[in-house]
């Protein structure tokens, strides 16, 4: 890409090229935004995110809360007052007002004192101590609310990450979509590497006819195979398993597969391959000696966007494997976080980057392989 | 060698699939409120050993938790294993599961509209004349939980399908009793008195409502839920069981003035929290959670029996949070009307495993072991009131049994493309900024279209 740039910059001035790259750079910054927010959210705890946004981590945060007083079984006689006595600040954080009111929760400052009912004071000193005296016992019942205005420093946790793992059940979906996920990927290259050579070089009746309803599956929608398929499977006693999923995204993924990789193949040399049948290689041969190695950008194009789609499929997973908390994918454990804990962000952001951690690893592995593949497979064509 | 690890990875995660045992939370002959002899002459009755039972529903999440302690206590009494595989997207899996031919044994329907629908695509098992006839004689208002579970088969013919197990009360306000002490406001006791209330807390600064409608592809749901509250306080119960079958269309004045009686409360800036453009996008779930900080976003929150589910962790009921009767107007004489809903249960698949179910859910035992924790409310009769898990439940009970008037969930009883499609994202649009008389005119429209 780059040598495209410059190449076409050449005769005109380096401003054109400042101005593409920082066109570039403020694109990627905006489509890159989300998930930083995201990402950020994921070491952020419960408190923080519900009282500033992401963008606010590095700085000190301030926020609103109550703390109850301790009830009638902590107080403690001094004399003639009765006291209960504790702090209302959370670790770290610094005290900047409190009240005793939802109507007025900033009506005092640290070390002021409050007048109640029934002659009961009320205390709070700056490091968060508080007491709370009165003439008399307390009564039975719940402690008072004290409301604090608190300043906290930015602090960043992976705690949301071990509860996602562990307690969420997120670690065992992520086992079980890899346990979709790598054959439902490997198989359909297999068959398709096969095929799409048949196709490509080997000459018998039909196969143009073939390679034209290969292409036209393509824009068969797989929702109308769903229920024929379940039934099947369910005839032949495959029911929900993980092999019926493997066959079926097999099955869905097969069109795409022979439809890139023949398209490549075709484009390999032909003088390689009519040459090497002079010397009396069979097709076999020529397949896995010459052909398969010359395709490895198309079969690793292909296997990134199979992979990808596997990984994030919901609907076939849903379909053919069940809801079975012991087989349930990764998709599946998302939504029914989002279902259960649907206002917890902490949980849902960490989740959500556990689940994309994979795809982007395979992506940059197999990165370079992917322009190269599709533009091979879409441009040579025929 | 990356690849072997991640195939060993996957062998590793096929070798340790395998199924866990529920837990029961309370041991039988414990407690003495409950009514452990019939679990043991249930356990007497029935011997499962070895079978097994596969149950999905929409319950997820805490639900998931509490309904597998009441599979635990059929497993012990039975010695089969129960399967839950519940959670979100039930209505579509049910649908694809049992037109593929692999249903589970039993479902967890919360709209009886898709029950009636299943019933007549021939995939239910009637549940008999002896359930039918323990339902009315068992059940609070028997007959209307009969007729509730009663659809037609795919020969017309009506019989029993549904047998109604957890039951939501609708009719609910939240609200924090210490705020409510130290703004000095009173419960309200009738709708106009609620409606002054709501004025006096925007006069002295505060925000009275936290609506929030988002859910997903379910968004808008809240919203039906306001509507068929209001409609029940505007108009008669007649006219509420007309509106369900749309023999009172959409379009019907009456049925305007309901849906302007809910704008009143939702299309006012100042009345919900956030403004009334936040109403459609807040999700349901983090709604009331403006009730909890400090200061309070808001004064109430409308919502179901199941919402505590959704409050701060640590939230104590009662103490905390507490909830009252959305009122109903002293001057329209419409006595005390309940909007409630259930989830009912039909049998997808008969074995001798879901029969026993049946009868395990009609003994006091499989109710009491869940009212006995949270979000539970049951018809049922001969169950011991003690065991409710907290005073709030019995409270609710109370409402439940002092309504003149007790209504399902109008929108579950709707046709599902109304009920669950038209009628949500209508009320969408109409928070929103359309007028009542263009969303109802949209939704009438999808009704007769389907007619």
């Amino acid at each position: 890409m780059n040598d495209r740039v410059e190449d076409g910059a050449a005769g005109r001035s380096a401003a054109l090229v400042w101005a593409v790259n920082i066109a570039a750079a403020a694109l990627v910054l905006l489509w890159t935004i989300p998930t930083v927010g995201l990402l950020v959210s994921s070491f952020r705890d419960r408190d923080q995110i519900i009282t500033s946004g992401w963008w606010r981590a590095a700085f000190s945060s301030t926020a609103n809360d109550f703390v109850r007083a301790g009830t009638a079984a902590d107080q403690v006689q001094e004399g003639d007052v009765f006291v209960i006595s504790g702090n209302v600040l959370p670790s770290k954080a610094e005290l900047k007002s409190w009240g005793v009111s939802s109507k007025a929760p900033a009506a005092y400052q640290p070390g002021d004192i409050a007048e109640l009912k029934d002659g009961q004071r009320l205390t709070v000193s700056d490091k968060g101590d508080y007491r709370l005296t009165s003439p008399t016992a307390f009564p039975e019942g719940r402690g008072m609310r004290i409301f604090v205005t608190t300043v906290a420093p930015p602090r960043l946790t992976t705690g949301n990450y071990a509860r996602v793992i562990t307690a969420e059940g997120i670690g065992r979906a992520f086992l079980n979509t890899m346990t979709v996920t790598i054959p439902a990927t490997v198989i359909p290259i297999l068959i398709a590497a096969f095929a799409a050579y048949a196709l490509a070089w080997m000459r018998f009746p039909g196969r143009a006819l073939l390679v034209a309803t290969i292409v036209g599956l393509l824009v068969v929608p797989l929702q109308l195979a769903l229920i024929p398929l379940l039934k099947l499977h369910n005839q032949i006693g495959l029911n929900q398993s993980y092999l019926g999923i493997w066959l079926a995204h097999t099955g869905f993924g097969l069109p795409l597969a022979i439809y890139l990789l023949r398209n490549y193949m075709v484009g390999l040399p032909r003088e390689i391959i009519e040459s090497a049948r002079v010397d009396g290689a069979t097709e076999f041969q020529i397949f896995r000696r010459i052909v398969l190695p010359l395709s490895f950008p198309a079969l690793a194009s292909f296997a990134i966007f199979q992979f990808l789609w596997v990984w994030n499929d919901l609907l076939v997973a849903t379909v053919f494997l069940g809801n079975a908390t012991d087989t349930q994918v990764m998709t599946g454990a998302l939504r029914a976080l989002l279902g259960s804990r649907g206002g917890d962000w902490e949980i849902l952001a960490a989740s959500a980057f556990v689940s994309i951690a994979v795809p982007l690893i395979v992506f940059f592995a197999l990165q370079k392989y992917l322009v190269r593949g599709l533009l091979a497979g879409s441009v040579k064509g025929g | 060698m990356t690849k072997h690890l991640l195939l060993s990875a996957a062998v590793l995660a096929l070798a340790t699939s395998a199924a866990f045992a529920h837990q029961m939370k309370f041991v039988p002959g414990e407690d003495s409120r409950f009514h452990w002899d019939s679990f043991d002459s249930f356990k007497a009755s029935h011997a499962l050993d070895g079978q097994k039972l596969v149950i999905d529903g929409p319950w997820g999440g805490v639900d998931k938790e509490l309904f597998e302690s009441v599979l635990a206590t059929f497993e012990a009494a039975t010695g089969a294993s129960v399967e839950y595989n519940g959670g979100d997207g039930f209505e579509q899996r049910i649908m694809v599961n049992v037109e593929a031919g692999s249903p589970p044994d039993i479902a967890v329907v919360p709209q009886p509209g898709l029950a009636a629908d299943l019933a007549k695509r021939g995939k239910l098992t009637p549940l008999g004349e002896a359930t039918q006839k323990w339902l009315a004689e068992n059940y609070a208002a028997g007959q209307s939980w009969v007729d509730l579970g009663t659809y037609a088969g795919p020969d017309g013919k009506k019989a029993l399908y549904g047998l109604f197990y957890k039951v939501d009360l609708k009719s609910l306000v939240w609200y924090s009793p210490e705020n409510f002490e130290d703004a000095g406001y009173e419960v309200p006791q009738t709708m106009e008195e609620l409606k002054a209330l709501t004025e006096k807390i925007v006069a002295d600064g505060g925000t009275p409502w936290c609506i929030g409608l988002g859910s997903g592809p379910a968004t808008g749901w809240p919203a039906t839920d306001w509507v068929e509250d209001m409609m029940l306080r505007d108009n008669t119960p007649a006219d509420y069981d007309a509106w369900t079958t749309n023999a009172l269309k959409f379009t019907d004045p009456k049925v305007l003035t309901a849906i302007d009686d809910f704008g009143w409360f939702a299309k006012n800036d100042k009345f919900v929290a956030g403004g009334a453009g936040a109403v459609g996008s807040t999700d349901f779930r983090d709604s009331p959670k403006g009730l909890f900080v400090s200061p309070p976003q808001c004064y109430m929150h409308r919502q179901a029996s199941f919402i505590p589910s959704f409050f701060p962790e640590g939230t104590k009921i009662g103490e905390d949070a507490d909830f009252f009767y959305f009122p109903a107007y002293a001057g329209k004489d419409l006595g005390k009307p309940v909007l409630g809903a259930g989830t009912v249960f039909v049998m997808t698949h008969e074995t001798a495993a879901a029969k026993a179910f049946f009868e395990f859910l009609q003994t006091p035992i499989a109710h009491e072991v869940w009212m006995a924790r949270t979000g539970f409310l049951t018809p049922l009769k001969t169950v011991n009131p003690e065991v409710y898990g907290d005073a709030t439940l019995k409270k609710m009970g109370d409402i439940l049994l002092n309504a003149s008037t007790f209504r399902f969930d109008g929108s579950d009883l709707m046709p599902g493309a109304v009920g669950a499609g038209t009628f949500w994202t209508g009320m969408v649009d109409y928070v929103g900024g359309k007028e009542s008389a263009t969303v109802a005119a949209e939704i009438q429209k999808s009704w007769d279209a389907i007619k």
